[in-house]
């Protein structure tokens, strides 16, 4: 499958502090990558320079084969649609607004209004002013107007952060649905669940630099201990090494018939990021 | 160069609506307005006091409504949405100036009327105005672009204000002070002798040298706002 994004030794440098160093990936047509990482790991500095609004210091970056240094082209910006942290709407206008302008912005008919507005739950809200909105509702909105004009590729920056889990669920449905369709998302987020939901790969950023970067089960099995948690009849639960150490103390559990359930102690995203990373993933 | 006019025209409707809602900068308007009332009652105007209520109306109603607008724009972050659109740079700067440019022209219409001014040359007169407001869109552009928000921008229009609002009467102290010869080429100067010239009757022939400093005015501005704009395309 053809590669859409197309990153090479990339790296950003803000006066004496590197933003990103060395960093190489590319995404696939389809694909919903994850970039994963506390704030200042270089999460949004990637988006911005692989979407114009940005010059990096170094390597080559190419979205759609274009040069990221000749991305602020119209045809470019009809591809694409980006939600970031610092994206706005008209507070003393309404949703209804807000949409109808980035729907001639981007010559997209009016009703696609009302399909992005139900798909974010927010199809009998459109009269209501912006100012008057909640953070999460405002989100939301910000969200229905990036996916307005149907991009073939999303940069999606922290997009559920102001919103409670039932938004999210289903904001990430929206999603999932946009990439059945063929839209190929780039998100990033610190929320492990949120990556695990949805990415069909994470990349760990720390210090601006990709630590790894793979499906989320290969991850996790490339750093499964290979330890089961065993529940006893006692109520006790006993963590039991890998190998034949761990595999005899279970034998002897079974054959006195007390054990209760065994679980595999999978790592989780944020497990492998502090292994790898030596840190929280914190916001 | 191809200019989508949906586009435009959607970025017209929309400041078209915001602004009358954001009462803080509609409401600059009635500056130049109140001064034609005054003026116009107490006393018979010269060309000077026209172009004093002319060029305070440029100077605070295109310059700063532009400037106000636009960053706003930035403040709130929606200018970055505008700027990551299909939008060119044009059609943004264009549909942000035409909301200005129809209040500047109201205005200005409303003014010449309160205080009577009824050039002899009418088509000469609004050539020169139109030059003019081109400049005056051009450093509104640029402040507002400069700005980080509109508390801010209200501050750095202030000498503009001051300095193309109310400019003649720097004209009073040349002779005192030669080094601000340079006064004489400003724009809202220039407009002012302009304006003199015509009612004195001249023609093209003796117009042109004018129209050349203002436009020369203008396309710098118009360059220069495109400088800063490419330039906050950007967030290095």
């Amino acid at each position: 499958m053809e590669n859409i994004i197309e990153v090479k030794s990339l790296a950003k440098v803000f006066g004496n502090q590197a933003a990103l160093e060395d960093v190489n990936f590319n995404v696939k047509k389809g694909e919903i990558i994850g970039f994963l990482g506390p704030s200042g790991s270089g999460k949004t500095t990637t988006i911005k320079i692989l979407t114009g609004q940005l010059l990096q210091t170094s390597g080559d970056a190419s979205v759609f084969g274009v040069k990221s240094s000749a991305l602020n082209k119209g045809s470019y910006r009809q591809r694409i649609g980006v939600l970031s942290d610092n994206s706005g709407l008209y507070q003393r206008l309404s949703i209804e607004d807000n949409l109808k302008l980035y729907c001639d912005l981007y010559h997209v008919p009016r009703k696609r209004m009302d399909e992005v507005l139900d798909l974010v739950n927010l199809g009998n809200e459109k009269k209501k002013i912006v100012s008057k909105l909640s953070k999460g509702m405002t989100q939301r909105v910000l969200l229905a107007r990036t996916l307005l004009h149907e991009p073939d590729l999303l940069f999606l920056d922290e997009p559920t952060s102001a919103l409670d889990p039932a938004n999210s669920q289903q904001i990430h449905e929206g999603l999932r649905r946009l990439n059945e369709k063929g839209t190929t998302i780039f998100l990033t987020t610190h929320d492990m669940s949120e990556a695990e939901a949805l990415c069909n790969r994470v990349a760990f950023l720390h210090k601006g630099k990709i630590q790894l970067l793979d499906e989320p089960k290969a991850l996790r099995r490339q750093f499964a201990d290979g330890t089961v948690n065993v529940e006893l009849k006692n109520g006790k639960v006993v963590s039991l090494p890998a190998g034949t150490e761990g595999a005899d103390e279970l034998y002897q559990y079974m054959s006195k018939n007390e054990v209760v359930s065994i679980h595999s102690n999978e790592p989780t995203l944020g497990d492998i990021f502090v292994q790898v990373t030596g840190k929280e993933l914190l916001v | 160069m191809t200019l989508s006019w949906k586009r435009i025209n959607a970025i017209l409707q929309k400041d078209w609506k915001d602004l009358w809602k954001n009462y803080f900068v509609s409401s600059i308007i009635l500056l130049p307005i109140v001064m034609a009332v005054f003026y116009g009652r107490i006393m018979d105007p010269t060309i000077d006091l026209h172009y004093m209520i002319i060029n305070l109306a440029l100077a605070s109603v295109t310059a700063f409504i532009q400037c106000a607008v636009i960053a706003e724009e930035k403040e709130k972050h929606t200018l970055r949405g505008l700027m990551l659109s299909p939008a060119s740079v044009f059609e943004i700067l264009i549909g942000k100036s035409l909301v200005t440019i129809i209040l500047s022209v109201i205005t200005i219409i409303v003014c010449a009327y309160l205080t009577g001014y009824n050039p002899t040359n009418i088509i000469m007169v609004v050539i020169a105005l139109i030059i003019s407001m081109v400049f005056y869109l051009g450093i509104g552009t640029i402040l507002g672009l400069i700005s980080r928000t509109i508390i801010e921008a209200s501050f750095i229009i202030m000498p503009v204000i001051f300095l193309f609002g109310f400019g003649s009467v720097l004209m009073g102290l040349v002779e005192k002070y030669p080094s601000l010869s340079f006064v004489e080429y400003l724009p809202n100067i220039q407009l002012i002798e302009f304006a003199y010239k015509v009612e004195a009757g001249a023609g093209f022939g003796d117009l042109w040298s004018y129209l050349a400093v203002i436009t020369a005015w203008a396309v710098v501005g118009i360059i220069l706002s495109g400088i800063v704009y490419k330039k906050r395309q950007l967030d290095d």
